[in-house]
């Protein structure tokens, strides 16, 4: 049997750059054509790899191994278990939705193309990598194209948003840095190969002093990322003001890479830390929860409204980590594909309206779905699925993070299943002042998403949203042996 | 009686110096009106012939004159980067100096007296060899940095740096010369004897300061850095240049040898000094560097910034210290000449250095605003370029030597640095163009904005080869105790 190979991934995206990079910048429709097929490829791919894990033997499966730079024990290491191959086919989805949205972008679109593909390879290459020096390498790769891309093609306040984002993210980078050069020495077993520090680990645990300095270093650093309050001031004016496609780029997939980061190079690797460390993790969570949420309440602005749910939900992702049983960690990543999905799927929606009507303030939209019916539905049931209405993926993931952390943090979880209900609120308000009510008279002549081309891309998303939903066994056999030997591991 | 020569170890510095005589002594012999032009051009095609005769020197190591002159593994690393320097650099002063015609000529034989001075440094295994290869290393740049004679802050400059290097070179005399009180002696080998056997006392922790007076100074770290804006900002571009890279070069190997050999017993006494210094110079770079508004002086701050990133390894005083710096070092060449490429090449087409001119050159010249971009956010040491191994290294070297809270210094500067770093590179690509009119860049310009791009992207990316190169720098170091 064939079995796929990871470097393709990386490569052939990398190819498609070249590609855009070579065309002349006047040639804007191939430069278009080239960029949708250097994300769809890989996105394939992704599906073929999630179909071909095997999910009964669990463990790394297509694994790729080149030693890098000897001296230090780095290494190419791909390789992908059922977590990572989740994150896959999310990155996939998104990163194909988001570049056949950018068919809205008008000016320097050679440049756009050639800073989003460079955006979604780096991704690529984090998710793939099973070298911890070669995640942080691929993660960070990002971020100056993300500062770009927002300070070009981002609205009003873009230049403040751009620096305003890139710089906690760079500051959190930074100290995860120091974090993952701390372990790589106390380890003392001279790599970088997440596999080996594994192995190395199992038999030889940290010494708990040293564990106490690097694993908050590392959740900081990576939470700053996952907008763990109160660093998460940059994400709400980062993704509002950023163009549609990083806004659902980064909401949806970026900002799960610290989620990862933390199960993987934290918890997973310093369980005495963890059960030291992630109560109070749980406890911010919560402020996360209820105090983005209540922020959210607030927002007049579709796309601050989104984005301070994004915040928000990150919460029960934290809160997931926290649980140190299968079911948290199970909830945890599921959560990080549905809330990807719906996060890149809502944004999405938000910048066609956006395109429309020039406007995202909720006093002055409103009965959008009397024009454009397929957006305004799209609409509502991405924020459906936001607010935990069965049937939609999100609803599983917060169920399993719920019961997950029930007998852990019996009082916080009520606080967390408040969240739910402030969630409920500020959907259902985004839908009645934007999309219900009277139409204003101004939009009247708007045109609804017509084509195939144009619906495309939201319903690759919804089509996930629900399916995910409606079968939660598919993904939960699927990272089943990965979480369960991660839960084993940290009880 | 004379001692005996190995004339091979010295065979790079002998090629140096008859190329200086051959050129002095035709350009006096020359009648005036002989066409001078071809000195560049000789000059250039010299030095690439002569880097590949550097490359065969890899194997070579021993002493001779008497122990003054040292030929190890780290003199023939530093060796190389000198070399690459200066390639880059005379073709800046090709492009920099057309308008100066008939004077530029003079101009080459002062960057081969610095080559002659920059090599001697890296081989010297004694302090009076060293301290003149120095003067004449430093002297070379007076007179460079003064160069443009009818421009004001290019005299300014010049006479800066006169006095303070004087004032510096005055303390290594001093230093030195305490140590020799303490040691009986100048020779690096006799001293490690004496360091490894003695204990820090008054008398020697006042030449160590003194001495290291004079390495920062070279290096540009705090306190001893007040020179660095307006030097840099008043000197002939390709002068900046050759003293942002060269220079620091030299510094770092003098300070590698001296502080990591030499003194290397003593780290317990001044390896927190070294820390502390480490961490206010590239605080202080990089405050002071979000405040300015020409590019020249906004990379002067930087480069003291980078001093201090720099100095982390020394203050780890480990084999891993030395080679991050050796590898920074390497990254940073690329990194900073691809920058002053830039800057040259802008300045000639727009006759500014002024941060606010830079606005919309990416529609002006894709090629300059793609390099200065990536020259930028390597300097800022994100991945995959050159500075982000390089400073992976080096925080690699502190955290593991103890200094936690120096790496998380370093942490924070990294973002400030982002910050200004950024502001320029949205200068660049975000803001509109004050004139629409494009930039053309020489063709002989083009070829080295494309090596050193793939310079910083090579390094960055296949960072094994490099690494290895710069940890076996350290490992065949004479004197070392590493």
């Amino acid at each position: 049997m064939i079995t796929p190979n990871l470097s393709w991934i990386l490569l052939l995206p990398l190819l498609g750059l070249g590609i855009v990079c070579l065309i002349p910048a006047d040639k804007t429709a191939l430069i278009r054509r080239v960029s949708n097929i250097a994300v769809l490829v890989p996105f394939l791919l992704s599906i073929w790899v999630y179909a071909a894990y095997d999910q009964v033997a669990g463990g790394f499966q297509f694994v790729q191994y080149i030693p890098w730079v000897v001296p230090f024990g780095i290494s190419y290491h791909l390789g992908v278990d059922g977590i990572n191959s989740l994150l896959l086919l999310l990155l996939g989805a998104a990163s194909f939705s988001a570049v056949l949205i950018s068919a809205s972008i008008k000016e320097r679109i050679k440049e756009y193309y050639v800073l989003l593909l460079i955006t979604v390879i780096g991704t690529y290459g984090a998710f793939l990598s099973l070298d911890i020096f070669f995640f942080y390498f691929f993660h960070e790769v990002a971020a100056v194209p993300v500062f770009l891309m927002i300070a070009i093609w981002g609205s009003e306040r873009r230049e403040f948003a751009a620096m305003k984002l890139t710089l906690y993210l760079v500051a959190g980078a930074a100290i995860a840095l120091i974090g993952l050069i701390g372990l790589y020495l106390a380890t003392g077993a001279q790599t970088f190969d997440l596999v080996q520090i594994q192995q190395q680990l199992a038999l030889h645990p940290l010494p708990i002093n040293v564990q106490n300095w690097v694993f908050p270093l590392i959740v900081l650093g990576f939470g700053i990322t996952l907008t763990l309050w109160p660093f998460y001031t940059w994400a709400p004016v980062g993704y509002a003001e950023a163009p549609t496609a990083i806004s659902m780029l980064h909401a949806g997939v970026l900002k799960k890479m610290g989620a990862y980061a933390i199960i993987r190079f934290a918890i997973q690797l310093m369980p005495q830390a963890a059960h030291a460390w992630m109560p109070i993790v749980a406890g911010l969570a919560i402020v996360n929860i209820v105090y983005c949420g209540l922020v959210a309440l607030t927002q007049r602005d579709l796309k601050y409204l989104l984005s301070y749910s994004s915040c928000s939900h990150m919460g029960y992702i934290l809160l997931g980590l926290a649980c140190f049983n299968v079911i948290g960690i199970n909830g945890v990543v599921y959560l990080m594909f549905a809330h990807g999905i719906m996060a890149a799927l809502a944004f999405a929606l938000t910048g066609y309206v956006e395109d429309q009507t020039k406007t995202r303030n909720l006093d002055e939209l409103g009965g959008l779905l009397k024009c454009m019916p397929f957006i305004g539905t799209c609409f509502m049931m991405a924020a459906f699925a936001s607010a935990g209405v069965p049937g939609f993926a999100n609803f599983v993931a917060e169920i399993l993070v719920l019961l997950g952390a029930w007998h852990q943090y019996l009082w916080l979880t009520v606080f967390a299943v408040f969240g739910l209900v402030i969630t409920a609120i500020y959907m259902l308000k985004a839908i009645r002042l934007g999309f219900q009510g009277p139409l204003n008279p101004r939009f009247a002549k708007l045109v609804d998403a017509q084509s195939m081309n144009e619906k495309l891309p939201f319903l690759i998303l919804l089509v996930l949203l629900i399916l995910v939903g409606c079968l939660p066994s598919v993904i939960l056999t699927h990272i089943g042996s990965s979480t369960q030997a991660i839960a084993q591991g940290i009880r | 009686m004379f001692p005996i020569i190995n004339w091979s170890l010295v065979s790079l510095e002998t090629l140096v110096g008859l190329t200086l005589v051959f050129l002095v002594v035709v350009d006096i012999v020359l009648p005036k009106k002989v066409e001078r032009d071809w000195i560049g051009i000789f000059s250039f095609i010299a030095l690439v012939g002569l880097s590949i005769f550097w490359l065969t020197q890899g194997s070579l190591s021993g002493t001779t004159f008497n122990g003054m002159f040292v030929m190890d593994s780290l003199a023939w690393f530093f060796k190389g980067l000198f070399l690459i320097t200066m390639i880059f650099v005379f073709a800046m002063t090709q492009e920099f100096f057309k308008s100066l015609g008939e004077r530029r000529n003079e101009f080459y034989l002062l960057l081969w007296l610095a080559l002659m001075g920059m090599c001697l440094v890296a081989s010297s295994a004694d302090f009076l060899l060293l301290f003149i290869s120095i003067e004449i290393l430093t002297i070379s740049l007076y007179v460079m940095t003064a160069y443009l004679k009818s421009d004001k802050l290019s005299i300014e400059a010049g006479m800066k740096y006169l006095i303070l290097g004087a004032l510096s070179s005055g303390f290594f005399l001093y230093g030195i010369s305490f140590l020799y009180g303490a040691t009986h002696s100048t020779h690096f080998d006799m001293i490690q004897n004496f360091v490894g056997t003695h204990a820090m006392e008054p008398l020697t922790i006042f030449a160590l300061v003194l001495i290291f007076a004079a390495v920062g100074f070279k290096i540009a770290a705090v306190p001893f850095h007040m020179w660095v804006p307006d030097v840099y900002q008043g000197a002939p571009t390709p002068v900046t240049a050759l003293l942002s890279v060269g220079s620091k070069a030299a510094g770092f190997v003098m300070l590698i040898r001296l502080f990591l050999g030499v003194f290397s017993a003593w780290h317990m006494q001044w390896g927190m000094a070294l820390a502390i210094l480490s961490a206010v110079t590239m605080t202080f770079g990089n405050l002071v560097a979000m405040y300015q508004t020409n590019i020249k002086r906004l990379l002067g701050y930087s480069s003291i910034s980078h001093a201090g990133y720099l100095l982390m390894g020394a203050a780890a005083g480990t084999a891993l210290g030395a080679s991050g710096i050796n590898f920074y070092l390497l990254g940073y060449l690329f990194t900073n000449l691809a920058a002053f490429l830039v800057i040259i090449v802008f300045s000639i087409a727009t006759n500014s250095d002024e941060i606010a001119d830079y606005a919309g050159l990416s529609k002006r010249s894709n090629l300059l605003a793609l390099t200065l971009l990536l020259a930028l956010v390597s300097l800022a040491g994100m991945p995959p370029l050159a500075g982000f191994f390089g400073k992976f290294t080096l925080l690699m070297s502190v955290i593991k030597s103890g200094y936690i809270w120096l790496a998380l210094i370093a942490g924070v500067n990294i973002v400030i640095s982002m910050y200004y770093y950024m502001m320029v590179a949205k200068k660049i690509y975000v803001d509109p163009p004050h004139s629409t009119s494009p930039i053309s860049v020489p063709l002989s310009i083009r070829l080295l904005l494309t090596v050193a791009i793939l310079g910083i992207v090579v390094i960055g990316i296949f960072q094994g080869p490099f690494l290895d190169a710069a940890i076996s720098a350290v490992q065949g170091m004479y004197l070392s105790h590493l």
